[in-house]
């Protein structure tokens, strides 16, 4: 592929102050992600996975380095063209669900239609289409406590397309899942990725690296090529004491 | 994000937590409930006193007395007469501005007024008597031939003056007594003293203190109208009778352009220019009052009754703006990640600090409407009893049943549901702000 990248990221670097101590979540990260991908973001917890995709959906600001994203500058946008860019662009999961208790499925997954002006007719029909799609048509009058884990996250991922982005972000969308629900969430992913989507998945599941066209490995804030990877994590499980 | 969305988001999120909304605007209901009914209150109680001042004058007319100088306006200042140092008896420089003629004329001048008319009083002691009936009232003299030029009405006869007659006021005759009536007697029934001659009964005592009597016979040729002021008492005469009697009474040749009039009636186009043309009498020296400086100084009385009532009402609302700010901070918090949620799905700042400044004001609209409607039902409930109770106080004692106790004018219920919706607006900004200002990671990872 030589057309030029969906995401590139260059000496990207996240640190947080806590008391005296520098903690740093990404230190110097270089990535290019193309459009249309299946990127797979593993690494040990701590190892910056989370910060690194909420800085990809602007969803926080980097201590410094580049983002771009369609070729987009996030670290200068403000505030307001981020939240913009995010309703155009992106559709975030997340591990736990984020549904609003009070609504229902349908309400759920209509909800991010409300700031962008489209009319309620036109809301409620996406809203059970992607329903149909996700699989729960018959659940659309249910509220998020009358939903099993699993099918709580079909309807995030339904509420994440429904503005049609062209970038989905998932951090860990199967943690909180059995396998087997686990397992139809990542068929969706992987439905959506056939469907010309770019998507990228951080999750700790070895499992999602079948349906991965790409993976990038993180280790303390910094991507290591597969190998090294896999030897820092059999030092690890080494080190552990009987 | 579209304004019916923002409505309708609003509603929805509202009555998602009935139960807190309801109780945090309860806290307003009270509050403008309060400002409502005491506000009402302080308009019902100057409504009254309005009304009852209505007959207290004529709001255009302004009562002239010569001046002590004062600021000598320019211009005119050759046409006004200045009394030299009191007639010798030294007692510093006592220069008056007089009444006179000219005096007179530099008034008429004065733009809106419609006409000056001097007035004197009747400078002996006097008993009027008809039949068997005695009584006393102030005796005037005024500088017209027709009561119609100080806006007087009669009920009988007429207004105009002439030799030998004169206009009573309503309550002259009513006053009468039958001065040979013993204790426990039933009084007679006033007289009607219309077209009738009456006897006027002048007294002055000599150096020696014997008293000297003057009797004179008038007709009465009209009979005022009942306005509640003081016209109601008076017995009014051409001015060149009372002139004849007062030289009568004080032995003095009187000469009014040359002592000036001892008061003069300045009666302006409409009340809306007496003030004005009251302090521009007052420029050129004279003394001047009129009956709507004190209608005015009521008036104010009761405005500041309103700040105050509405004050003690709004401090209510304060109270309840504590709960709105309050209520705010807790949704806030424990909807920390459906604020990072939204942002995440796009929603602007702007977004959030208008949905949640909206809820605060939608707590406030309701518990405005709920205040403005006790408020004005309770307003309602009073008005029943109290109008009951002060009609029977009114008949015992006389005077003027009052129409209402408390009144609420339409503008006072739109002005408190404004207030309160503002009041919503601006307990909710703090939380609303920092809801809108949130960074959209910390929302979404707030446990
Ligand atoms: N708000 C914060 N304040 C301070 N340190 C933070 C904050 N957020 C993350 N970190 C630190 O940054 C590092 C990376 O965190 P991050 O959440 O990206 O890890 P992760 O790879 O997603 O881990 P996990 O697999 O457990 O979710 C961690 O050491 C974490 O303690
Ligand atoms: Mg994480």
């Amino acid at each position: 592929m030589t057309s030029s990248p969906l995401i590139h990221i260059e000496e990207l670097k996240k640190h947080f102050q806590m008391g005296g101590t520098t903690v740093r979540a990404l230190d110097g990260v270089d990535l290019d992600i193309q459009a249309g991908t299946f990127t797979v973001v593993m690494g040990p917890s701590g190892s910056g996975k989370s910060s690194l995709l909420y800085l990809l959906g602007g969803l926080d600001r980097s201590t410094s380095g580049q983002i771009s994203v369609s070729g987009e500058r996030l670290d200068q946008m403000d505030e307001n063209a981020l939240a913009l860019f995010r309703r155009r662009t992106m559709g975030f999961i997340f591990q736990s669900f984020n549904l609003v208790s009070s609504m229902t499925a349908l309400e759920n997954v209509a909800f991010p239609m409300q700031f962008t002006g489209t009319s309620i007719a036109q809301r409620n029909e996406s809203a059970s289409k992607l329903l149909e799609q996700v699989g729960l048509a018959d659940r659309s009058h249910h509220r998020p406590s009358e939903l099993s884990g699993g099918q709580q996250q079909r309807v995030a991922v339904a509420r994440a397309l429904v503005n049609n982005p062209s970038l989905i972000l998932a951090d860990e969308p199967t943690g909180n899942l059995d396998t087997a629900s686990g397992i139809a969430v990542m068929q969706l992913l992987s439905d959506l990725h056939r469907s010309g989507r770019t998507v990228l998945v951080v999750t700790h599941d070895p499992r999602m690296t079948r349906f991965a066209t790409h993976k990038i490995f993180l280790l303390d804030g910094h991507v290591v090529s597969e190998a090294e990877y896999q030897s820092a994590i059999l030092d690890m499980t080494q080190t552990v004491p009987e | 994000m579209k304004l019916l969305d923002l409505f309708r988001l609003v509603i929805n999120n509202l009555s998602r937590r009935k139960a807190r909304v309801g109780l945090t605007a309860v806290g307003v209901v009270i509050g403008t409930a309060a400002v409502i009914i005491l506000v009402s209150l302080a308009i019902g109680l100057q409504k009254n006193a309005t009304e009852q001042l209505y007959g207290i004058g004529d709001l255009s007319l302004i009562n002239v007395y010569p001046g002590f100088g004062g600021e000598m306006f320019a211009g005119g200042g050759g046409s006004v007469k200045i009394m030299q140092g009191g007639g010798g008896e030294g007692s510093g420089s006592t220069d008056m501005l007089l009444l006179t003629n000219s005096a007179l004329d530099d008034l008429s001048a004065i733009s809106f007024v419609q006409s000056v008319i001097p007035r004197e009083y009747l400078q002996s002691s006097m008993i009027m008597k008809f039949k068997k009936f005695e009584g006393g009232s102030g005796v005037y003299g005024i500088g017209t031939n027709d009561l119609a030029d100080l806006g007087l009405e009669t009920q009988q006869g007429s207004t105009a003056l002439s030799r030998a007659t004169v206009v009573i006021g309503y309550m002259v005759a009513q006053n009468m007594y039958d001065p040979t009536l013993r204790p426990g007697q039933e009084p007679p029934l006033p007289p009607d003293l219309y077209d009738q001659q009456i006897q006027l009964v002048l007294s002055k005592w000599d150096a020696d203190g014997n008293e000297i009597r003057k009797n004179i016979s008038v007709r009465v040729s009209g009979i005022l109208t009942e306005s509640g002021s003081e016209a109601d008492w008076s017995i009014y005469m051409p001015l060149e009778q009372i002139k004849t009697l007062n030289e009568w009474a004080t032995g003095i040749r009187v000469n009014y352009n040359k002592d000036g009039y001892s008061e003069v009636l300045v009666k302006v186009e409409n009340p809306d220019h007496t003030l004005e043309v009251r302090d521009q009498i007052i420029t050129m020296g004279f003394q001047a009052n009129t009956m709507l400086d004190f209608v005015q100084g009521i008036n104010n009385f009761y405005k500041i009754l309103q700040v105050v009532l509405g004050g003690v009402g709004a401090i209510a609302l304060l109270v309840a703006a504590i709960g709105i700010a309050n209520t705010m901070a807790m949704s806030i918090l424990e909807r920390t990640r459906e604020i990072g949620l939204m942002k995440a799905v796009g929603a602007t700042n702007r977004d959030v600090l208008a949905i949640f400044l909206g809820e605060a004001a939608g707590i406030g609209f309701i518990g405005g409407l709920g205040g403005v409607l006790i408020g004005w039902l309770a307003g309602q409930g009073l008005n029943i009893v109290a109008v009951v109770y002060l009609a029977q106080q009114a008949a015992e004692q006389g005077g003027l049943p009052p129409s209402v106790a408390v009144y609420t004018p339409l503008w006072l219920p739109i002005f408190v549901l404004l207030f309160s919706i503002f009041i919503g607006m601006v307990s909710g900004l703090y939380p609303a702000l920092r809801a809108a200002t949130m960074i959209p990671v910390q929302a979404l990872k707030y446990e």
